[in-house]
């Protein structure tokens, strides 16, 4: 039983007076400890895709499974505290936010499970720590550089110990350096056992998973 | 997620752009401070009308005569010298009426120089210097100079009526008839009354008489509704009703003082009352005593001040004590000086009036033609509505044909505390418009800050924030928006209290005005702040997570 399990789904978009068949029947599985890229140009449907696997988009026909919750059946309240739980979000721009302070950025998961300040700060200190952002948890989001931001955004990311770390372009905003250096700390995240679900469309970006499928107008391609 | 860690990051919202944040609620920051300032001048409005009918006795109630008709009476005995005068009367009659009327007119100009006219043709034949001496010695009023003089001979009753007409000039109608029915003498007939006087033939059919009437009697059968009450008519009362633990009878009216401090002769109200009014509106003096029975009965040209006049003629209530003054050119001596009362009562201000024992007033100030008040004690003032029913009855007794007009004090003090609560609700009114302006104001912004902030919503949905948490953080940012509104609001009312209180308002502040206004603050922020923190909670994440 992987981590994900998706199982023959479909998404349709209604465009006016045409059905957009954006996701074909598509179903994959990623086992704990996993390293996927999925990779696709624009158009492809690979955001539709991450939007299902992310549980912030619902699915209209097929089945997912994530970490033995059964999503396709969920509700938003309940997609909303599985969010919360299971999926740690890496976005492409980051998504801080502005008027928080790094901390407060990188805790925010956990208050939002109801844990104080105090206990949140306590705990999310190893991980700012291993990221290098010890000296800026009192910056804004805008005095820091893209690649801090994104770190920022990875350690909010790991704060709640996901299932999953869920990343869209995460190098996207990047200059060459920064990216390299996201990837490689993903690579070390993924060697301590943290599963990774990475979209882009960079072939080169991709290469660092240890999986890569492939999603071209709807339909996905496992690579061996 | 905690409400505590809500706050904190509401308030880091609010204080990260304050400017935003007191803009936003200007709105309720203008609705506080009136809610403040209507609570507060509303209690003002209420303790001043306490305050003014704290020495008013409940039970008191006023019975007075309806004297609209008065000036027209007065016009009346002008209008009948006057054709009198130019209709061919025997000289000396004619002189001496018209002499009386001319006199009486002093203070009416019109009338005066038409009877003056009238006069001139007459007296024509005179030697003209001893007619001018004559005037000027006379009258100061050249028309009842000139006529009263022209006619040496028949007019030397004439020159004593002028002589009284000048004194009772100002406030009488009546008493000019009188003296003009004694100056006729010989041709009653010839003043035919107009129209409604029917009925005063018979007053006038024995003249001599006529001329001892009091006016009061003649105006009484002369008109109906004319009624003047007496002393005797609140003795009557209290010996006649039973319900009634006191009675007392006063007029006030408005005379030239001169005296003390004072540079020129100022008009002061004059009231002139009997010896049981002090206790009966509840006066205490600073010093002195009150008016008592003799010096009302000996006619003493005594008065007592009320405290604002006291310190207005002699600087203070002891300068005044003891001291004279001139009340119409007469001498009074200050025989006391009230306490401030700060209040009406029975209508008077006992602080702004100069009290003179009544009998004192009559002969002197008013003359007969007074329309002085009754005032009556209800001993229970449930009672009130039987007392007056009552009384009605009992002064019909002695005046079948006229009509009186009842105001007891605790329907004063009723219409006087209704009058304040609908300017109250006129003021709650206002501040309720300017908390519905305010609350759109903070919905405005907030719809602005959802958008604003949408790329937000959706991170922090992304990340696991329920619909709930959305709702509460901006529903608690309306309401803690909002609440700095109010207390900036009751901070601003407290800067303006003294600006209005210059206006002579008074301006009670207080907690609970406080608490209203901090309360009113946040539930019209909350509420106007609700659909917008809806909308907020309402976003789909993902849309709102790609918003620009």
């Amino acid at each position: 039983m992987g981590i994900i399990e998706l199982e023959h789904i479909n998404k349709y978009y209604q465009m006016g007076e045409n059905q957009l068949h954006v996701l074909k029947d598509v179903s994959l599985t990623v086992e704990q400890g996993d390293y996927l890229a999925i990779l696709g140009p624009s158009g492809s449907g690979k955001s539709t895709l991450m939007n299902v696997i992310g549980c912030m988009d619902h699915a209209d026909s097929g089945e997912y499974v994530l970490d033995g919750e059964i999503i396709h059946k969920a509700k938003e309240s309940e997609l909303t505290k599985i969010r919360n739980e299971k999926i740690g979000f890496i976005f492409q721009k980051y998504h801080l936010i502005p008027t928080y302070n790094v901390l407060q950025n990188i805790v925010m998961p956990l208050l939002m499970r109801g844990m104080k300040l105090k206990d949140a700060k306590n705990e999310s200190l190893e991980i700012i720590e291993m990221l290098g952002l010890k000296k800026r948890m009192k910056h804004r989001p805008s005095e820091l550089s893209g690649g801090q931001q994104q770190r920022v955004a990875i350690a909010r990311a790991l704060v709640g110990q996901p299932a999953i770390l869920l990343a869209d372009e995460p190098t996207g905003a990047l200059d060459k350096n920064s990216g390299t250096e996201v990837l490689k700390l993903f690579q070390r995240l993924n060697d301590m056992g943290n599963t990774i679900v990475m979209i882009t469309h960079d072939l080169e970006v991709a290469t660092h998973a240890k999986r890569i499928a492939k999603i071209v107008d709807g339909e996905l391609t496992l690579d061996a | 997620m905690r409400i505590s860690e809500l706050l904190r990051l509401v308030w880091q919202n609010i204080t990260q752009n304050k400017f935003k944040t007191v803009m936003t609620s200007i709105g309720i920051i203008v609705g506080a401070a009136t809610i403040v300032m209507v609570i507060a001048i509303g209690k003002g409005g209420q303790m001043d009308v306490a305050d003014q009918f704290k020495n008013l006795n409940a039970g008191a109630i006023d019975i007075s005569c309806q004297v609209e008709t008065q000036q027209g009476f007065g016009g009346f005995s002008g209008g009948r010298g006057g054709p009198d005068g130019g209709g061919g009367m025997p000289s000396g009659g004619s002189s001496g009426k018209s002499g009386s009327s001319s006199g009486s007119k002093g203070s009416s100009s019109s009338g005066s120089s038409k009877s003056g006219g009238g006069d001139f043709s007459g007296g024509g034949g005179m030697p003209p210097t001893q007619d001018s001496t004559g005037g000027n010695a006379d009258g100061g009023s050249s028309g009842g100079g000139n006529s009263g003089n022209g006619n040496a001979d028949g007019g030397s009753s004439g020159g004593g009526n002028s002589g009284n007409g000048n004194v009772n000039g100002e406030n009488s109608g009546s008493q000019p008839d009188a003296d003009g029915n004694s100056g006729m003498g010989t041709p009653p007939q010839g003043m035919k009354m107009p129209s409604q006087d029917a009925s005063s033939g018979e007053n006038f059919t024995p003249p001599d008489d006529g001329m001892d009437f009091p006016g009061a009697s003649m105006d009484d059968s002369a008109d109906l509704e004319q009624v003047t009450l007496t002393q005797e008519d609140a003795e009557y009362l209290l010996e006649n009703m039973n319900d009634i633990s006191d009675a007392t009878i006063s007029y006030t009216t408005r005379a030239g003082v001169d005296g003390g401090d004072l540079e020129e002769e100022t008009i002061y109200s004059i009231a002139g009352v009997q010896a049981n009014y002090a206790s009966l509106s509840n006066l205490t003096l600073s010093v002195g005593e009150f008016i008592s029975e003799e010096d009302n009965g000996n006619k003493e040209k005594s008065c007592i001040l009320g405290a604002g006049v006291a310190e207005e003629i002699f600087g203070s209530a002891i300068e005044a004590y003891g001291s004279i003054l001139y009340i119409d050119q007469r001498i009074y001596v200050v025989d006391g000086v009230l306490e401030e009362m700060g209040s009406v009562s029975s209508g008077i201000s006992p602080d702004d009036t100069i009290f003179i024992p009544y009998e004192t007033g009559i002969k002197y100030l008013v003359g007969e033609n007074v329309s002085p008040t009754l005032t009556i004690i209800a001993e229970d003032v449930e009672q009130i509505d039987t007392v007056i029913a009552e009384a009605t009855e009992v002064l019909a007794e002695s005046y079948p044909n006229s009509e009186f007009t009842f105001s007891d004090a605790g329907s004063k003090m009723e219409a006087a505390s209704a009058s304040n609560q609908i300017l109250t609700m006129l003021l709650v009114a206002m501040a309720v418009i300017v908390f519905v302006v305010g609350g759109i104001g903070i919905m405005n912004v907030l719809f602005v800050s959802v958008k604003e902030r949408t790329n937000e919503i959706g991170i922090l949905k992304a990340i696991g924030c329920s619909r709930k948490n959305i709702l509460l953080e901006f529903l608690l940012e309306a309401s803690a928006i909002s609440f700095l509104g109010g207390v900036l609001g009751i901070v601003a009312s407290l800067l303006i209290t003294p600006i209005v209180q210059q206006f002579d308002v008074r301006v009670e502040l207080s907690a609970t005005a406080f608490l209203a206004a901090l309360g009113f603050a946040v539930i019209t922020g909350t509420i106007f702040g609700f659909y917008p923190a809806f909308k907020a909670s309402k976003l789909v994440p993902v849309e709102a997570l790609n918003a620009e």
